[in-house]
C-alpha cells in the first residue's frame, strides 16, 4: 500500500494561468487600437495608411523626437506618481494638481533667488521645493483619508482644481509679470537657473536624467526594499497587514507623500525645462495623461517607461492629425483612451 | 483493504459516472471515477484534500471538461460542457464559497439566477414562490433581507434555494458544513433530510466521517483521484475502515492527558472585565475575565458568534477593548497588533482570506510576514534569510506547505491553511492564539496540527484554541472556556466533564436553549 501521508498532496488545479501571457497581450492590445482608431479616421474620410505614415514620419524628425523624449521625461515622474500608490492600494488622481503645486513651489524659489544665487544652487533648491510641495499636497489627501477616511480619489481630484486655482490666484496678481504685456504669467526663469540642455539650440533638457534616476529609484524602491514589499502587503490586503503588525497608516501616508514628490518633480522638470514661467494651461494634462501610463504599465516601474513614450509619441504624433489629416485636435484623445482601454480590458485577470 | 462496490441498477441512476479522468499537466485529478447517484438519495463523497473529490464535482457541474469518460443523466449520455448545461441537466451545485451578492436582498440574488428574467421581475410573486419553498424544504430564509445581513448558515440556505428553484434534481454540496457551527449542522441536515424526502438526490463533499454517517446513505471515498471505495452503504463499515480508505493508512490517537500547570503558575495572558464592541456596534464580549498561563492549552467553546472571534482579537491586539484591559506578559495591549506580536503572540485567523491571505504574494512572501525586522538588511529583505527561516518552520511543523513559489491567494483552501499554520506554529512563541486551526484540513493534518498546538503548549506557550468541534476540544485542552452570548459561561475541565454539560454552558446554562437562537446571527464578519 502506498503511503499517501508522505506524498506531497497534488494542489488545486487552476484553470488558466495568464501571467506568463500577460506581455504577447498587451502587444496585441497595443496593435489592436491602432486598428480600431484607423477605423475611425476611415469613417472621417481619412486614409489611415497615409495618417499612420504622417504620424510616423513627424516621429522622425529630430526636432519632434526631441519634443517626444522631453514629454516622456514629465509623464514618467508623473506616472511614477501614480504607480507609487497604486501599490499600496491608493488612487492618486491628483497628478495634476501635484505637477502644478511643484511647478509654484519651484517658481517662488526660483524667482526670489534665481538673480542671486549660482544657477546650481538655484536648481537645488528648487527641486527640494518642488517635491516638498507635491508631497505636501498629496499628502493633504492622505491625512484626510486616515483621518476622516475620505477616499483619496475623491479629494486628489478635486484638489487639482483647487491648484490650479492657487497657480492662477499667484499670476493674475502677486508673480505677475509686469513686462508682460499684460498677459496672466509669471517673469521667466533666468537662463542660468533652467535644466541645462543636452544640445545647445534644442529641446532636450536634463529633465530626461532626472527623470531616468526617479524611475531607477523607485524601482529599487519597490523591488527591492523592504518599504517596497510593505507597500505590496498592505495594497494587496490592507487587514493582512494591519494583522500582521505593520504600520499600515505610515505606509499609506508614505506612498502618498513620495508620489506626490515624484508630481511636485515632474512640475519642476516641465517648469524649469521647458515652460521656464507659469502661464494658464502649462501643465496640459500631464498628470492625467501620467495616470494612463501607469495604469498602461499596470503600475510597473520599469514599464513606465515605455508607457509613458508610447503616449508622448501618440500626443505627438497627434499634432499631424490635426495637420495633415484634418482631424479634430481631440481625435489624439481618443487614440489615447483606446490604447488604455484596450490594454485594460486585455490584461485584467477575469476572476474565474 | 479492497474495494467494495454495491451493485447500482444503472437504468434508475440518476446520474452515472462512467471512467471518468481528467489530468492537469502531470497531475491527474481523476484517473477512471465510477460513481452513481440514484434519485432521492444521499450520498458523500469523502476523501482527503486533493483526493479529487472538487475535481470530480466540478467536472459533473461543467466546470472541467473530463479527457475521457462519460456522464449519463436518467441513464442517457449527456454532454455537459458549461455549467450552464449542467443546469439545464437538472443539476445545482452549492461551492464552499459562497457566490451571493452581499448587497442584494435574498430575492434579488435568487432572480438573478433564474433564466430569463429580464430586468423586470415580479418581485412580490418571486418572494411569495421563495417563502413557499423555505418552507417546503425546511430552509427558513426571509426573502426581502439583506444577503449582507444574513450569517454563514443562512446565506447557504439561500444557495441551496437559489440552485433549487433553477430547477435542480441532483444538488451537490461542496464541504457544506466547513462554514457552520454544530447548530447549523443539524438545521443543514434537516433541511437535507426535507429534500430528499421530496425526491431530490443530493451528493455531499466532505472530509468528516461523522457527518458522512450522519446524512448519507451511500458513500464513495476517493483517494488520490480513484475511487476506493463504491456507492458503500457506510453502516456496513467501520470508522477505522473508512478513515483507512480515505487516507491509506490507519491515523493512531493523540497522546494521552496529562497534568495541566497548577493555579499557582503565573499567567501569561490576563483579560480583566474586558467589554468589546462587535462590528455592528452591538456588545460581543462582556466583562471578561480570563487567564492563560504557560503551558497552557485553553479551548474555546460556544454557538458560532458568541464572541470566539472577538476573543481571538482582543488577545491578538486585532481589536480594541470598550472596557477593561488585556496584558500578554507586563504589555498593555491596545488594539494594535504590533504589540501583540513584539510581545511573542502568533495567530491563526478565523478567516485567512480576508485576514492573512495577500492577493499576488508567494507563499515565502507570507513567511516573511512572521518576523520581518529579523530579515532587514540594510533598506532591503535578506530573502536568504525568509527563506531559511521558512524552511525551519516547515520542518518544524511537517504540514506539507505548498513550494514556496506559489501564489498563496490561487492555492485551496486547506494548503492556504498549512502555510498560515505553518507560519505561526513552526516557530516558539510565548502566546498562540488559534481560531478553527483544522478547518478545511484533511485528518492527517489536522491530527498533525493538534499535536503542534500542543507541541507548543509543552515548549511553555500559553495556547487559546477556538474550535467548534467540542471533542477536539475535550481530547486537546486543559482548560475549556465555553462563551455564551459574548459572556464567559464557565471554565471547565475536560477530564471531569463530559460534551452535555458543555453544551448546557453554550446555550446559557439552566435556561438553556432560549435566547441562543439568535447567536447565530450577532456572528459573522
Amino acid at each position: 500500500m502506498t503511503d499517501t501521508l508522505v506524498r506531497p498532496a497534488p494542489e488545486q488545479p487552476k484553470i488558466v494561468d495568464n501571467r506568463a501571457k500577460l506581455w504577447p497581450r498587451v502587444v496585441v492590445a497595443v496593435l489592436a487600437a491602432p486598428v480600431i482608431f484607423g477605423a475611425f479616421a476611415a469613417a472621417k474620410g481619412v486614409d489611415p495608411l497615409a495618417m499612420y505614415a504622417d504620424m510616423v514620419r513627424s516621429l522622425a524628425d529630430p526636432a519632434q523626437a526631441q519634443t517626444v523624449l522631453v514629454r516622456a521625461s514629465v509623464l514618467v515622474l508623473a506616472a511614477l506618481a501614480v504607480a507609487v500608490p497604486a501599490r499600496a492600494g491608493l488612487l492618486n488622481v491628483g497628478g495634476e494638481g501635484q505637477i502644478v503645486i511643484g511647478a509654484v513651489c519651484a517658481a517662488g524659489v526660483g524667482l526670489v533667488t534665481d538673480q542671486r544665487l549660482p544657477g546650481p544652487v538655484v536648481l537645488t533648491l528648487m527641486i527640494v521645493a518642488a517635491m516638498v510641495g507635491g508631497a505636501a499636497w498629496a499628502g493633504i489627501a492622505a491625512g484626510l483619508r486616515l483621518t476622516v477616511k475620505v477616499n483619496e480619489a475623491i479629494t486628489t481630484l478635486l484638489m487639482n482644481f483647487i491648484a490650479i486655482d492657487i497657480m492662477l490666484l499667484l499670476i493674475y496678481d502677486p508673480w505677475k509679470d509686469a513686462s508682460g504685456f499684460g498677459q496672466p504669467a509669471s517673469r521667466p526663469l533666468e537662463d542660468t537657473a533652467r535644466l541645462p540642455l543636452f544640445v545647445p539650440g534644442g529641446t532636450l533638457n536634463t529633465g530626461i536624467v532626472v527623470a531616468g534616476i526617479a524611475l531607477v529609484a523607485i524601482w529599487w524602491l519597490m523591488s527591492r526594499t523592504g518599504w517596497g514589499f510593505r507597500l505590496r502587503v498592505v495594497g494587496g490586503n490592507p487587514e493582512a497587514a494591519r494583522r500582521a503588525g505593520l504600520r499600515v497608516g505610515t505606509l499609506l501616508v508614505t506612498s502618498m507623500l513620495v508620489g506626490g514628490a515624484l508630481a511636485g518633480l515632474a512640475g519642476l522638470v516641465h517648469f524649469a525645462g521647458t515652460e521656464f514661467k507659469l502661464r494658464p494651461g502649462m501643465t496640459a494634462n500631464f498628470g492625467y495623461v501620467g495616470f494612463l501610463a501607469s495604469w498602461l504599465a499596470l503600475h510597473r516601474p520599469l514599464r513606465v517607461a515605455s508607457a509613458a513614450l508610447l503616449l508622448a509619441a501618440i500626443a505627438m504624433a497627434g499634432d499631424s492629425l490635426q495637420i495633415d489629416a484634418n482631424l479634430p485636435a481631440a481625435s489624439v484623445n481618443v487614440l489615447m483612451a483606446m490604447v488604455l482601454l484596450v490594454v485594460l480590458g486585455f490584461t485584467r485577470r477575469s476572476k474565474k | 483493504m479492497t474495494a467494495v462496490a454495491t451493485p447500482v441498477d444503472n437504468a434508475t441512476a440518476l446520474l452515472s459516472v462512467r471512467n471518468l479522468t481528467c489530468r492537469f499537466g502531470a497531475v491527474v485529478a481523476n484517473d477512471g471515477v465510477d460513481f452513481d447517484v440514484a434519485p432521492g438519495e444521499v450520498h458523500a463523497v469523502l476523501g482527503e484534500n486533493g483526493a479529487g473529490k472538487s475535481t470530480l464535482m466540478k467536472l459533473i457541474y461543467g466546470v472541467y471538461r473530463p479527457d475521457a469518460g462519460e456522464l449519463r443523466v436518467d441513464g442517457v449520455p449527456a454532454a455537459i460542457d458549461s455549467p450552464a448545461a449542467a443546469r439545464a441537466a437538472g443539476i445545482g451545485m452549492v461551492f464552499q464559497d459562497l457566490r451571493l451578492i452581499p448587497a442584494f436582498t435574498v430575492t434579488e440574488n435568487i432572480a438573478l439566477a433564474l433564466p430569463g428574467r429580464g430586468l423586470r421581475f415580479q418581485r412580490r410573486a418571486l418572494s411569495a414562490r421563495i417563502a413557499e419553498q423555505a418552507r417546503r424544504y425546511g430552509l427558513p430564509v426571509h426573502p426581502d433581507a439583506l444577503v449582507a445581513h444574513l450569517s454563514i448558515g443562512e446565506r447557504q440556505r439561500v444557495e441551496i434555494l437559489k440552485v433549487l428553484m433553477a430547477g435542480a434534481r441532483l444538488l451537490i454540496l461542496d464541504e457544506p458544513t466547513s462554514v457552520l457551527a454544530p447548530q447549523e449542522v443539524d438545521a443543514l441536515f434537516a433541511a437535507v433530510r426535507a429534500l430528499r424526502a421530496n425526491g431530490l438526490s443530493i451528493v455531499i463533499i466532505t472530509h468528516k466521517l461523522a457527518e458522512a454517517r450522519a446524512i448519507a446513505d451511500r458513500v464513495t471515498v476517493l483517494r488520490g483521484g480513484r475511487v476506493v471505495l463504491r456507492n458503500a452503504d457506510p453502516t456496513g463499515h467501520t470508522d477505522a475502515e473508512l478513515v483507512e480508505a480515505m487516507v491509506g493508512r490507519s491515523v493512531p490517537g493523540l497522546a494521552s492527558h496529562r497534568q495541566p500547570p497548577g493555579a499557582d503558575v503565573e499567567p501569561i495572558v490576563r483579560l480583566r472585565g474586558v467589554d468589546v464592541t462587535g462590528d455592528r456596534g452591538a456588545p460581543a464580549l462582556r466583562a471578561i475575565d480570563l487567564d492563560l498561563r504557560r503551558g497552557e492549552l485553553v479551548g474555546v467553546a460556544g454557538v458560532a458568534g458568541s464572541g470566539q472571534r472577538e476573543l481571538c482579537e482582543v488577545i491578538l491586539g486585532e481589536r480594541r477593548v470598550a472596557a477593561g484591559s488585556v496584558h500578554i506578559g507586563a504589555v498593555a495591549v491596545h488594539g494594535r497588533p504590533r504589540q501583540a506580536l513584539a510581545a511573542g503572540a502568533v495567530g491563526v485567523p478565523e478567516d485567512p482570506l480576508t485576514d492573512a491571505v495577500v492577493p499576488g504574494l508567494t507563499v515565502t512572501e507570507h513567511m516573511a510576514l512572521a518576523d520581518l525586522g529579523a530579515a532587514r538588511r540594510g533598506l532591503g529583505i535578506d530573502w536568504r534569510t525568509v527563506t531559511a527561516d521558512a524552511a525551519r518552520r516547515e520542518e518544524r511543523a511537517g504540514l506539507r506547505m505548498a513550494a514556496g513559489d506559489r501564489v498563496v491567494a490561487e492555492l485551496s483552501g486547506g494548503n492556504v491553511q498549512r502555510v498560515l499554520l505553518t507560519r505561526a506554529l513552526g516557530a516558539p512563541a510565548s502566546v498562540v492564539v488559534a481560531a478553527y486551526p483544522s478547518r478545511g484540513l484533511d485528518i492527517a493534518t489536522t491530527r498533525r496540527t493538534q499535536e503542534l498546538l500542543l507541541e507548543q503548549r509543552d515548549a511553555g506557550a500559553a495556547v487559546l484554541v477556538v474550535s467548534e468541534d467540542l471533542d477536539e476540544l475535550l481530547a486537546i485542552s486543559d482548560r475549556i472556556a465555553v462563551l455564551h452570548n459574548g459572556e464567559l459561561a464557565g471554565i471547565v475541565t475536560p477530564a471531569t466533564t463530559d460534551r452535555y454539560a458543555i453544551g448546557q454552558l453554550m446555550l446559557g446554562g439552566g435556561q438553556a436553549g432560549e435566547d441562543s437562537g439568535n447567536d447565530d446571527t450577532a456572528g459573522g464578519e
